[in-house]
């Protein structure tokens, strides 16, 4: 997420709002957010609803599998991106290009 | 003949260990039931400083970048 945080202005040119999801609790993710220096919200998913939503949940971690959806303004899925992909921010921010999101 | 089965019981127990291994690396990951196209779930949830965020709250507005991660206080 710290580097999602260093391609915040990129995702925001884009008119992109970041928005973090992981089963922790609100309590971690405070703390995880004030230590690396996060601003944009980090989502609790407690108990992974959403995240079994998406399809996410994997079994064997008891945790969300790394995924990165980017979604348009009319709220349908534009892009997927999981695993190594969904890490590193630079392909969202391509992504947002792709699809010429701009203010 | 006895140590015959002891021998044939070490190999099945191997066998037993290595199966039970590989099948835990084989665990399947799960894969997202959302498409390309499809109209993103929507969702409430907590943030960092207790505030509720919905995913339909940026309708019309911006779009979304949904970045799941495994765990707070990890890489990535």
């Amino acid at each position: 997420m710290k580097t999602f945080q260093q391609n915040l202005s990129k995702l925001e040119a884009s008119d992109t709002q970041v928005l973090g999801v992981s089963m922790d609790s609100p309590f971690s993710n405070k703390a995880w957010a004030d230590k690396i220096g996060v601003s944009f919200p980090l989502l609790s998913d407690w108990g992974g609803d959403t995240t079994k939503k998406y399809g996410l949940y994997n079994q064997q971690y008891k945790a969300p599998r790394r995924a990165t959806f980017l979604i348009g303004k009319d709220g349908k899925i534009l892009e997927v991106q999981l695993d190594k992909e969904a890490i590193d921010p630079h392909n969202v921010v391509a992504a947002c290009e792709r699809h010429k999101l701009s203010k | 003949m006895q140590s015959i089965r002891k021998a044939v019981l070490a190999v099945a127990l191997g066998a037993t260990f290595v199966s039970g291994f590989s099948q835990e690396k084989k665990a399947a990951p799960p894969t997202p039931t959302v498409k390309v196209g499809d109209a993103a779930p929507d969702f409430k949830l907590t943030d960092q400083n207790g505030k509720d965020v919905s995913l339909s709250d940026f309708r019309g507005k911006k779009s979304v970048a949904l970045a799941f991660y495994v765990f707070a206080f990890t890489g990535g």
